[in-house]
């Protein structure tokens, strides 16, 4: 597992919020967060120190605002905090080659990229998001090309 | 080194629409044809549906390139900063890496050039600085080479609605069906007074030349067709070509230079390939050849060209004025995004692009050319998401979410090829640190093209927003265009056709001057790339330059 347990607590915490549950699935149930961690290990798996470093700083900036990790925190305050970091207004040493805004913006593209692509990717379980949006490839079921 | 020379009539170097048209061409005309391509031939179900990794959106790879990291190029930004890039990076100026070439997954979109398009500096002058030089080839001496592509490959369009230039024989296909955004859009045209039509799209959209018609799925452009309606050398004249038993196609087949002697006539090639076709194992082999076609998209026949340098030809192949791998061009497309009005029923079906105008491809005030301009292909979820939601929308969140949902379906965009203005400094050469799988050094791709680019591509967006607008688009936007280098599917220009050897690499049949029987049938050949897309320019070439070899041999 590329991540530490605390790590993966605020990754899906944060999923959570990013893409949330309404009448229709959110990230975690479509298994956004597993998406994440498989690309994290593989085809993106320079970036996961990095990340990883990010998701400890963005309990650390929780804990610096509320006394409380990212994930223990009430909704209003992780989708003020997220607001907060998305616009670079951090309260607590963000590295400066990957600023908040940065990490926040990276994980806002990870997060659709798994929850609108494909099932195959492992993010958008059952077409969920497809079924939400109406979109469905309409591929033949028996492919005539050779 | 294999010891063995065999030898063939002719040997081409690239299996896409040039290579592949020139192989039904000589292998018909009775010739012994070796076919040498870099990628697989793969099949419909070797070439995934994956949407985060196809030929449209390749944000973890692409679902043709079989070996990711063992042939980089180098990319220099326009502040002079290199780095190496891989395929599924946009700076890489990728395109499919398969028998067909690009043309496996392409669009589709099967223009002729304008007949201006042939003569831009004739009409326009050229800007200071710029590269931009008349064709030494007619719209007229292509006319019955595009009328040949069109039939023998298969172009669905309007014949009577495509009258920009002229045109002797209907298409062989009927239009794309019309759609419920083409016809709001064309009401949209038609209040601003401007011609639309249905464009012409290489898809079997009924059943010709004994393959099935398309079923207008949503996984269309970027992807394998799943019925195989989608059209190009591929499922035409490479089967013809093999169907003669003359032709030899050799995949994963690296070129690493052709041999020229003394007087610089080529005499066949030095290449890579497995010791048997699915071994991991390669080997250095040498092939000969009366005739060398090269075919291998701007870049790489640049390159090639630039690789096989020799004692006689110290700077490259074809490269005596210092044209090749010069004027790399590409397109320019200014894309313009809006909301169709709530309540449109839009069934969302492919290929999509149903509707064009040609309305500002020549004759803008003060502009130099410009661009065709059409509808979209059906867009994936991931990439509406990316790139086609309003720009002052929250990018997550429920807000965002529920925006996905009610705005999906109403997206809209148009786009169009804007005729770029060359540059000579937009160019391919050989790296000098960088070496491939094989240890050849790779493509370095700098410069950018010519500013003056800049002005008739913002002219075609503002246009683009005038449509849209006045179509009733709910919500226009659209961002301004910026100066880099271009190049991409559309790559064209680096082996430019002049009837003087002082002014390009090839002669105006597409023969690399100063070496009788070595040809290029790609895009390479473009003096400029036209307003639409090249593919079907690229192909009437091909079987124009092919017919000659053919008549000489």
């Amino acid at each position: 597992m590329p991540l530490t347990p605390q790590q993966i607590e605020a990754l899906r915490a944060l999923l959570d919020r990013l893409i949330p549950e309404d009448e229709f699935p959110g990230a975690l149930a479509a298994g956004t967060d597993k998406f994440i961690l498989q690309l994290l290990t593989h085809a993106c798996a320079a970036e996961t120190p990095i990340i990883a470093q990010s998701l400890t700083q963005l309990d650390a900036e929780a804990i610096a605002r509320h006394d409380l990790p990212f994930g223990k925190l009430p909704i209003a305050a992780q989708d003020a905090l997220i607001y907060e970091l998305e616009h670079n207004r951090t309260a607590t040493a963000w590295p400066t080659t990957f600023p908040a805004n940065g990490f926040i913006n990276r994980l806002i593209d990870l997060a659709a990229e798994g929850f609108y692509a494909d099932p195959a990717n492992g993010g958008n379980r059952d077409a969920s998001s497809w079924r939400m949006i109406g979109y469905n490839p309409l591929l033949p079921v028996h492919p005539t090309a050779p | 080194m294999s010891a063995t020379a065999s030898t063939y009539d002719v040997i081409i170097i690239g299996a896409g629409l040039g290579g592949g048209i020139a192989a039904g061409v000589l292998a018909e005309a009775g010739q012994r044809v070796l076919l040498l391509e870099r990628g697989r031939d793969l099949r419909y179900r070797d070439i995934p549906g994956d949407h985060l990794r196809h030929h449209r959106l390749s944000l973890y790879g692409d679902n043709t390139t079989y070996d990711p990291t063992g042939h980089p190029r180098v990319f220099v930004d326009p502040q002079g900063r290199s780095r190496t890039v891989f395929p599924h990076e946009a700076d890489y100026h990728n395109n499919a890496l398969t028998v067909g070439g690009g043309a496996r997954i392409w669009g589709m979109q099967a223009w002729r050039f304008h007949p201006d398009d042939f003569r831009m500096a004739s009409r326009y002058g050229t800007p200071t600085g710029s590269s931009l030089a008349d064709w030494p080839v007619s719209y007229a001496d292509l006319a019955p080479f595009y009328e040949r592509a069109e039939q023998e490959i298969g172009v669905a369009g309007d014949h009577a609605a495509t009258d920009y230039a002229p045109r002797d024989r209907p298409f062989p296909l009927p239009p794309v069906p019309a759609t419920p955004t083409g016809a709001w859009l064309a009401r949209g045209a038609a209040k601003l007074g401007w011609n639309a039509f249905t464009p012409p799209l290489a898809v079997n959209t009924k059943p010709y030349l004994g393959r099935n018609a398309c079923v207008q799925c949503r996984q269309c452009i970027g992807f394998a067709c799943p019925t195989d309606a989608r059209n190009g050398s591929h499922n035409t004249l490479l089967p013809r070509a093999l169907a003669t038993g003359r032709c030899t196609l050799i995949t994963r087949a690296h070129v690493a230079r052709v041999l020229t002697d003394a007087s610089g006539r080529a005499y066949g090639v030095e290449y890579f390939a497995p010791t048997t076709p699915d071994s991991a194992q390669t080997e250095r082999r040498k092939v000969h050849a009366a005739t060398i076609i090269l075919a291998g998209g701007a870049i790489e026949t640049a390159r090639l060209l630039l690789l096989s340098a020799s004692a006689q030809h110290p700077l490259g192949l074809g490269n005596h004025s210092d044209h090749v791998g010069r004027h790399l061009q590409g397109h320019y497309y200014p894309v313009v995004s809006g909301l169709l009005p709530a309540g449109f029923e839009n069934p969302n079906l492919g290929p999509g692009v149903s509707i064009a105008t040609t309305q500002f491809n020549h004759g803008n005030p003060g502009i130099i050319g410009g661009a065709m301009l059409a509808n979209d292909f059906v867009k994936l979820p991931i990439i509406f998401w990316r790139s086609h939601l309003p720009p002052d929308l929250p990018r997550w969140g429920l807000a965002n979410k529920k925006a996905m949902r009610e705005l999906y379906l109403r997206g809209i965009d148009l786009r169009g090829p804007v005729q770029e203005i060359p540059s000579p400094d937009s160019r391919v050469t050989l790296d000098a640190h960088i070496r491939d799988y094989f240890g050849l050094p790779v493509a370095r791709l700098s410069g950018t093209t010519h500013p003056e680019t800049i002005r008739t591509a913002e002219y075609i967006r503002a246009r683009a927003e005038d449509w849209l607008r006045a179509a009733g688009a709910e919500h226009v936007w659209s961002s301004p265009m910026d100066l880099r280098l271009s190049a991409s599917q559309h790559q064209a220009g680096t082996a430019r056709l002049a009837a003087d050897p002082r002014d390009g690499v090839t002669d105006p049949y597409g023969r690399v001057h100063g070496h009788d029987n070595l040809w290029v049938t790609d895009g390479s050949l473009n003096v400029t790339n036209g307003g639409f897309n090249p593919a079907l320019t690229i192909m009437a070439l091909a079987f124009r330059t092919a017919t000659k070899i053919a008549a000489k041999s």
